[in-house]
């Protein structure tokens, strides 16, 4: 589905451990490092890593508009990423279903790296190639 | 707004179609903006890693990951484009390069989240237990 074959799993969901015991709290790590432990070990993990709960957002014309973020629910909110390189869509989607914290509500958002910029993408199917500049 | 990491930064570009209402010229222009400005971070260090992502996906979920849907559902507003990995210390600077970024004329929003170097999981629970980075 793309040259790399690289998928990105977005982790959505935080804060949901809040009300787990210590005992299951020190079992789903030791099933997280496990997962990743499968994963690099196959191959298929390219890199990982969670993110704090608080940052920013930019928007606005120029920038200006700079708020506390993010703004989602908590359970919309991305926790962490995984890339991973895989022969297919379905088999990242096999990864994600092998994501240990799913059965807390979390939610796996599974993408596929495109190639290029999906703007010069549009930009060639809608205009001659030789209008393209080298892009 | 001071939150300091030596894990550097992540920025999500969110908004996915936002480029439809522009001329193939607009649309070339800001594709090469947004390339030439990768490129300088790239050279000067401060970005790591970056990938635009396919507008398709699936969502998984459900207690057992049997859940499978067409994803992402949210709006094209909210979607996730695709994302930059910085190499910076300060959250004003990830900011400041966030306020750079190409598409925010045309109502892309920038999310900037600090990298954390160990699981949240690991920070709730003994301080011993630590999980491994897996960075590849």
């Amino acid at each position: 589905m793309n040259a790399k074959n690289e998928y990105l799993l977005l982790l959505r969901g935080t804060e949901w451990w809040g009300n787990l015991t210590p005992e299951d709290l020190q079992k789903t790590m030791d099933q997280v490092k496990a997962w990743f432990e499968r994963l690099t070990e196959s191959g298929t993990l390219k890199a990982a890593q969670p993110l704090a709960r608080e940052g920013a957002i930019v928007s606005g014309k120029t920038g200006r508009v700079v708020a506390d973020g993010p703004f989602a629910e908590s359970k919309e909110v991305i926790g962490g990423y995984v890339l991973v390189q895989v022969r297919s869509l379905d088999d990242a989607i096999a990864v994600a279903q092998s994501c240990p914290t799913l059965r807390f509500g979390m939610e796996v958002e599974v993408r596929p790296v495109a190639e290029e910029c999906l703007m010069t993408k549009h930009g060639r199917q809608i205009m001659p190639e030789e209008q393209l500049a080298s892009a | 707004m001071s939150t300091q990491t030596k894990n550097g930064y992540m920025l999500i570009f969110r908004g996915t179609d936002w480029h439809k209402g522009l001329s193939p010229e607009e649309m070339q222009k800001v594709s090469e903006q947004w390339m030439a400005w990768f490129k300088r971070l790239t050279e000067q260090g401060r970005a790591v890693a970056g990938n635009p992502l396919e507008r398709e996906g699936k969502v998984v979920s459900g207690k057992n990951g049997r859940v499978v849907a067409d994803g992402p559902f949210a709006e094209s507003k909210e979607a996730i484009g695709g994302y930059f990995l910085l190499k910076v210390d300060r959250l004003e600077e990830a900011v400041a390069i966030a306020q750079e970024c190409p598409g925010l004329p045309y109502g892309v929003r920038v999310e900037v989240r600090p990298v954390m170097g160990q699981c949240p999981l690991a920070s709730e629970a003994t301080p011993e237990a630590q999980l491994t980075e897996a960075t590849a």
